[in-house]
């Protein structure tokens, strides 16, 4: 199956985020490889993504899961080898799926070679490529990110004897985006990815690139500025191209990264996954509606990301104080299950396992207006491990089957890079994909139905959302539409059986489709059209004018 | 729909109920053209959800007996939704404010039927009635009566407030020392147009065969409670703080007689059984003070008082031979008949005449009604007493006369029971 061609592919895209260290090992060291991952390629065509979204593979030190970068233009060796790489994506193209990689702009790794030279003397050529100062109270309106191990955004460096800019952890310091040489560089290594042909750019910590005294050193014009410059670049020498944001912000202080259409192509909407979760545990669509409300009108050829959970906490940053504690005590009763300002946890586990909600948050996810994102795992339900430190709970591997080690690997279970689950519910004896790919009513075949109907139309991607507020807050209900062509969706978000009445009087005449099972409903009048919904249900209808 | 059919809920107001689904608690607001005061009271009463209830399912449900001035309008224009977002942004959920209009004429009785049909078809944990009669709701009534039902597991709360010491006077010398009397328990408020309630308390009462017998009529909060304590609920008070009545032109005595005593002495009857084998009476548990009496000086016109008391003992004679017995009778003849400054109705005088009324209330000796008017000329000789000595009182005397008037009740109530018992 060929790539198609369509510049916009990225809005019609359902991208599946994987790790390579987690999801096959081909070589029986323990850790997931290219190889592997090519050899699992089927599995993910066959599943319906069109889009893989690989996290940092690069040589790191991995004291941050490969997003402390210690060279930029080479493959980590334990994942392979660059031509390892080079095969997978020439194999991932012929499936039709495109790769997305992670571009770590805000920072290197201490170990990277420019930070050795920088921090060498304060005369080296490359001491400007990091923010140094003699003190370390500069830029202090700007906020801790990692409060749970972290103190200040400055740490001492012995050897240079001053303070160097840290936004994250104290071994991945800040470049200096002042310096025209380290754009020069950044852009560079972006295009030598990008000549290879690698699709697209997942941008790490977008907001931090700039620092400004008197500002929080967040979102500030200068970054902007740096962003446009990329994309410019981008859109010249390599059109078709995607540029993924990541920046955890409200709606409205994210709607700047997609500039005017020359900046970001996409950006992750942060603030709208918490309440999705908040909304069904609320029984109430009101978190979900009015965090919509609140997001701005984007260009048109730009496109939102959404997703249900990823390789980080649940994010709880983009939500109100309030909501914090509403979400830490309904979602994560012990506080092992919490980190920094979220929790770590997967999705099925946060949904109690419950494959009616795990259900309607996919159907969610793929009908709300954006591109859904699947993280590895998400599509048979696995758990997590919440005694693994750090968010390495929703990194453990990938579970193929019941047998040794799950599938992942032929090595020793000891020598695996993370423990699999083995608990008697998440398990990898239980929940695998072979299991599941035998039965047929498992949640990895509703997966792959959804994702196959979901593909079926532009609409989702493309087109218009229209809420219609029916009077009962537990149903969310909105309409879709994309030319001549309308969707309803409507979800019940409360675990019993609802009533519900529909004001459809601007679609008067249409028939109902139901999209999954093409079955019809009865035509739409000027009375209120009355569908009764069972707990946690969903249906996707296609209102025909027939 | 059959339900709609054979039900006195609305088919509008059932939708509105599907829409809104189970909630934890329920707000009761019986209104009957509240507009002046509605809008502030729903604002309190939100700002009381969100702050001490955040997370629970909520609404409000107004009960309304056919306002023209748009209280319903009010109510329901507040409800906190994603449709106006800006309404409050920091509300975690929808709180649905809902209206109906009941089919009679304005009647406290049908409008709390239908909040605890309401309630029941909600599934409500905690309920509670506010009224909008009350001037000034404050902030935190909402949770006081709210809290020890849900958090608690109290079935009842009555409020006590915070009152002049010539004020409530119904209820410091006849409603509270009676029920206490009778029923065994203190509760200052029996009769109170704020309460909460649970939900399993609710749905009992809703199930009682008390609707048609006069119960859609006035006085069927003080039933309400009635029904917890025979019921055997949780039952407990919560001082709510001074309260201000709006002022309601055709507000006198013999309504509030009708709504109070009328109450009591129609439910003493099938009450019987609990009440003739009660002795002495037991505190419930109170949050907050247990009351607080308010000194300023006000003007009472005891000469009228004494007034209608005497010329109603004359004109009334012949009732009271029907009700009375020949002893009390001669004694509120010879009361009557005393100058102004002699003028006392004891205590002891009033509390046998009050049970001979109960007594003759139930052997229905003349029309009921006509008992309960014939009680006003009476009772407000013995205001003029309470006032009299309670003129420079202070509060822990009043509450002291208060508390010997109560024992009055308690050390007569064989009397009651020798009445009730009794053929004439």
């Amino acid at each position: 199956m060929p790539l198609n061609r369509d510049v916009l592919w990225y809005k019609d895209a359902i991208i599946y985020q994987v790790h390579v260290r987690t999801f096959h090992d081909s070589n029986g060291d323990g850790i997931g490889d290219f190889q592997g991952l090519e050899g699992k390629l089927d599995y993910l065509q066959e599943l319906g993504i069109s889009a893989i979204w690989l996290m940092p593979f690069f040589p790191s030190p991995l004291r941050d899961d490969g997003y402390d970068i210690s060279d930029y233009v080479s493959v980590h060796s334990s994942y392979g080898t660059l031509e390892d790489f080079r095969k997978f994506l020439g194999a991932a193209h012929a499936r039709g799926i495109r790769v997305i990689i992670e571009m770590v702009l805000n920072h290197t790794s201490d170990q990277h070679p420019w930070f050795q030279e920088s921090r060498s003397s304060r005369d080296n050529p490359r001491r400007d490529w990091y923010v140094w100062s003699d003190t370390n109270t500069r830029y202090k309106d700007a906020r801790v990110i990692f409060l749970d191990t972290e103190t200040s955004n400055w740490a001492w460096d012995p050897i240079s004897k001053s303070y160097y800019w840290h936004r994250f952890f104290s071994h991945q310091p800040d470049l200096n985006y002042d310096n025209p040489a380290v754009r020069e560089q950044m852009w560079n290594v972006m295009k030598f990815w990008l000549e290879m042909g690698v699709d697209a750019f997942r941008l790490d910590a977008v907001p931090y690139l700039v620092e400004r005294e008197g500002t929080n050193c967040e979102n500030l014009p200068e970054t902007h500025g740096v962003l446009k410059e990329l994309r410019r670049k981008l859109d010249e020498q390599f059109p078709g191209r995607m540029l993924l944001a990541e920046a955890n912000q409200w709606p409205a202080d994210l709607r700047p990264y997609f500039g005017d259409g020359d900046e970001f192509h996409m950006a992750f909407h942060f603030p709208l996954m918490p309440r999705m979760f908040m909304g069904v545990k609320l029984e109430d669509r009101k978190p979900i509606t009015e965090i919509l409300q609140q997001t701005p009108e984007i260009p048109p050829l730009c496109q939102w990301s959404l997703f249900l959970r990823n390789h980080d906490e649940l994010t709880l940053e983009m939500v109100t104080d309030m909501e914090r504690d509403y979400m830490y005590d309904t979602y994560a009763g012990t506080k092992t299950m919490r980190l920094n300002l979220g929790i770590r946890r997967r999705l099925a586990p946060l949904l109690d396992n419950d494959r009616r909600r795990i259900e309607l948050m996919n159907g969610m996810l793929m009908s709300l207006p954006g591109t859904p994102i699947i993280y590895y795992g998400d599509e048979i339900g696995m758990g997590d491990n919440i005694n693994l430190g750090d968010r390495n709970g929703v990194r453990t591997p990938m579970q193929w089957s019941g047998g040794r080690n799950g599938g992942f690997s032929t090595v020793d279970p000891e020598r695996l890079y993370a423990p699999l689950i083995e608990d008697p519910v998440y398990g990898y004896p239980a929940v695998n994909v072979l299991r599941q790919t035998e039965t047929g009513h498992s949640l990895l075949h509703w997966m792959r139905r959804m994702i196959t109907v979901r593909r079926s139309t532009a609409v989702f991607g493309r087109g218009s959302i229209e809420f219609l507020y029916p009077a009962s807050h537990r149903i969310l209900a909105y309409v879709r539409r994309l030319g001549s062509e309308a969707v309803l969706v409507v979800n019940n978000l409360s675990s019993t059986a609802q009533a519900v009445e529909l004001d459809l009087r601007r679609y008067k005449g249409n028939i109902l489709i139901e999209m999954s099972g093409k079955n019809m409903f009865p035509r739409v009048s000027d009375l209120p059209y009355l569908l009764t919904m069972g707990p946690y249900q969903f249906y996707w209808f296609w209102l025909r004018r027939i | 729909m059959k339900l709609a059919e054979e039900s006195f809920l609305t088919d509008d107001f059932l939708r509105q109920l599907i829409n809104v689904g189970e909630v934890d608690i329920l707000v009761g607001l019986p209104t009957h053209n509240d507009a002046k005061t509605i809008g502030s009271i729903v604002h309190t009463i939100q700002r009381d959800i969100l702050r001490c209830f955040p997370r629970e399912r909520a609404v409000i449900i107004n009960a309304d007996g056919g306002s023209r001035d748009g209280t319903p309008e009010l109510v329901t224009g507040v409800s906190i939704d994603d449709l106006r977002p800006a309404s409050n942004p920091y509300a975690l959920r929808t709180l649905h404010s809902i209206s109906t209009r009941y089919a009679a004429s304005p009647s406290s009785g049908v409008a709390l039927r239908t909040i605890l049909a309401a309630a029941e078809l909600l599934r409500a944990k905690a309920c509670v009635v506010m009224s909008p009669e009350s001037a000034n709701i404050e902030s935190e009534w909402l949770s006081k009566l709210l809290r020890p039902i849900y958090r608690d597991g109290f079935d009842l709360v009555t409020p006590t407030y915070g009152r002049h010491k010539f004020e409530g006077l119904l209820i410091t010398n006849l409603l509270y020392p009676m029920v206490r009397a009778l029923y065994g328990v203190r509760i200052r408020e029996a009769y109170s147009p704020e309460f909460g309630f649970s939900g399993r308390l609710g749905s009992q009462f809703l199930g009682q065969n008390v609707w048609n017998d006069g119960a859609d009529g006035a006085g069927v909060e003080l039933r309400f409670t009635l029904a917890a304590i025979t019921g055997g609920y949780r039952i407990c008070q919560s001082f709510l703080g001074e309260k201000d009545h709006i002022e309601r032109r055709g507000a006198d005595l013999v309504p509030a007689l009708r709504q109070t005593v009328g109450a009591l002495f129609s439910v003493l009857e099938a009450d019987f059984p609990v009440w003739s084998s009660v002795a002495g009476s037991q505190p419930v548990p109170t949050t907050g003070a247990d009351q607080k009496v308010l000194l300023e000086p006000v003007r009472v016109n005891r000469k009228r008082l004494r007034e209608m008391f005497s010329t109603g003992v004359a004109e009334l004679d012949s009732v009271f031979q029907s009700i009375l017995s020949p002893s009390t009778l001669a004694e509120l003849r010879r009361i009557a008949r005393l100058e102004e400054a002699e003028f006392r109705y004891p205590a002891e005088l009033w509390v046998r005449t009050v049970y001979e009324f109960a007594a003759a209330y139930r052997k229905s000796v003349i029309s009921r009604d006509h008992i309960i008017q014939a009680l006003a000329p009476l009772f407000r000789g013995r205001v003029f007493t309470f006032v009299t000595e309670n003129r420079s009182a202070s509060a822990d005397d009043v509450e002291n006369n208060i508390e010997g008037l109560c024992l009055e009740f308690e050390q007569l109530k064989p009397y009651l029971l020798q009445m009730w018992k009794s053929r004439k």
